[in-house]
């Protein structure tokens, strides 16, 4: 299928130059700015400096009326991208939030959103985008881990308990998840070690820490080349172990 | 009269290897020094030598509890081995700031807790080089609750010409495919984030 600027014999300014045109006069030619746009945008994106921004608009929209959702797609997806490139979290985020709008079910939209709240340290909104994912991922026990991550990283008792039952259920989702078991851990620890709970809680997170303790003992055993690092590694956790019972 | 920090060539080698191996994520990780055996009287004209770097996590880097199972579980290690965690590196995403960002500021304060003369490097990934023919970091000191930034020369390595020939070696080598961080230990146990074969290569090439 021949290129536009093959079959009409115009240069990628001539292009851009039209795509300016029709902006200015408003037109809804949607399906030409779809062929026009499209080119310029595969083949010569590199050029366009700062016209991109609104050439990718000008396409997208054209897109959707054409129901080239693909495109569409792909035009504001590379857009975030390039934000997100430039380091314009502000805007990508912006960008993503309206995106997501349209394209609910966006799986890794979703959690491209996390990962930029994570960055701004956004936690509250950044456990929404992992409470959506997953409700549509309830077997993803990566998901489960993150949000987990997540809680404890926002702190406070509720949160730290929260992050220790989602820990837990990310174990149980896969038993082989290293962080999951550490992450338990780490938060069963943490709330035994808190002056805020009664005796029966503390209790109860002890054994949590303990069977924690346990499992990761195991597991390096089992990973157990019995080298110089690992060695040190098991010691540091039957030391996790000693200052837990000792508590 | 502050302490200057100094890094040896498998130090440098190994914090670029890391940044080389994800260009398109932050990375951090931490620096590691000698223990040193009792204050000397003009002990502060001896700069701190820091002669390992441990790779940490690449990606996102601000959520808490895999950092503070690795600092716990570092920290032993150190320990055992007489070292002391001394410093904390961090490059950003390709972005062109590469100012110390709050995860930075929080580990490096974690750090001076610990050490007073901790020292915290960010590395410039939009000079990174295969050739490294400049060093690429901005060293900061902790001065009275603020990071203040010091020159990066070749005065800051304990020998700046075997550094930067054996890191370009290894960059042209590719042997950051094998550099294990803590977050490939955690996806697999059996990696070691000591990196024992990245450590002999340094040695051989020495």
């Amino acid at each position: 299928m021949a290129s536009v600027s093959e079959m009409y014999d115009v240069t990628w300014e001539e292009m851009r130059d039209k795509l300016r045109k029709w902006r200015e006069d408003n037109h809804r030619n949607s399906e030409q700015i779809v062929d026009v746009g499209e080119e310029l945008i595969n083949e010569h994106a590199s050029k366009l400096g700062d016209d991109i921004w609104i050439i990718y608009e000008q396409v997208m929209i054209a897109a959707l009326d054409c129901s080239r959702d693909d495109l569409a797609w792909a035009a504001r997806k590379r857009k975030i991208s390039i934000l997100k490139a430039q380091g314009k979290s502000a805007e990508a985020i912006r960008e993503l939030n309206e995106y997501l709008e349209q394209f609910v079910g966006d799986q890794e939209a979703w959690h491209e959103l996390s990962e930029l709240y994570i960055n701004e340290h956004d936690y509250g909104k950044a456990a929404f985008c992992l409470e959506e994912l997953m409700m549509t991922n309830p077997h993803n026990h990566l998901y489960c881990e993150q949000y987990a991550e997540v809680k404890y990283t926002q702190g406070g008792l509720e949160n730290l308990e929260l992050s220790r039952k989602y820990f837990a259920q990310a174990l149980k989702l896969n038993n082989r998840n290293m962080r999951a078991l550490f992450g338990l851990y780490m938060s069963a620890s943490h709330i035994a070690a808190s002056p805020k709970v009664n005796a029966t809680v503390k209790k109860a997170n002890v054994k949590y820490a303990t069977w924690a303790t346990n499992q990761i003992n195991r597991a390096y055993q089992l990973a157990g080349r019995g080298t110089k690092e690992n060695k040190c590694s098991v010691k540091a956790v039957e030391e996790m172990l000693e200052s837990i019972t000792m508590s | 009269m502050r302490m200057s920090i100094k890094l040896t060539t498998q130090a440098y080698c190994k914090m670029l290897l890391h940044a080389a191996k994800y260009p398109h994520c932050a990375v951090n990780g931490l620096l590691v020094a000698e223990k040193q055996k009792e204050k000397k009287k003009d002990s502060h004209s001896t700069p701190i030598l820091c002669v390992d770097c441990i790779p940490l996590f690449h990606g996102t880097l601000a959520l808490a509890p895999m950092l503070e199972v690795a600092l716990t579980l570092i920290d032993t290690w150190c320990k055992e081995n007489k070292y002391v965690i001394a410093g904390y590196y961090q490059a950003n995403e390709r972005t062109k700031d590469f100012r110390p960002n709050q995860v930075a500021e929080k580990v490096g304060a974690r750090i001076a807790e610990n050490f007073s003369e901790a020292a915290m490097i960010m590395v410039d990934s939009t000079r990174f080089t295969m050739g490294c023919y400049e060093p690429i970091l901005a060293i900061y000191d902790h001065h009275e609750n603020k990071w203040k930034c010091r020159d990066c020369n070749a005065d800051c390595f304990e020998d700046w010409c075997e550094a930067q020939k054996i890191t370009s070696a290894l960059l042209e080598g590719r042997s950051y495919e094998s550099l294990i961080d803590f977050d490939n230990h955690l996806d697999d146990l059996r990696n070691d984030w000591t990196n024992p074969e990245i450590n002999k290569s340094v040695l051989h090439l020495c």
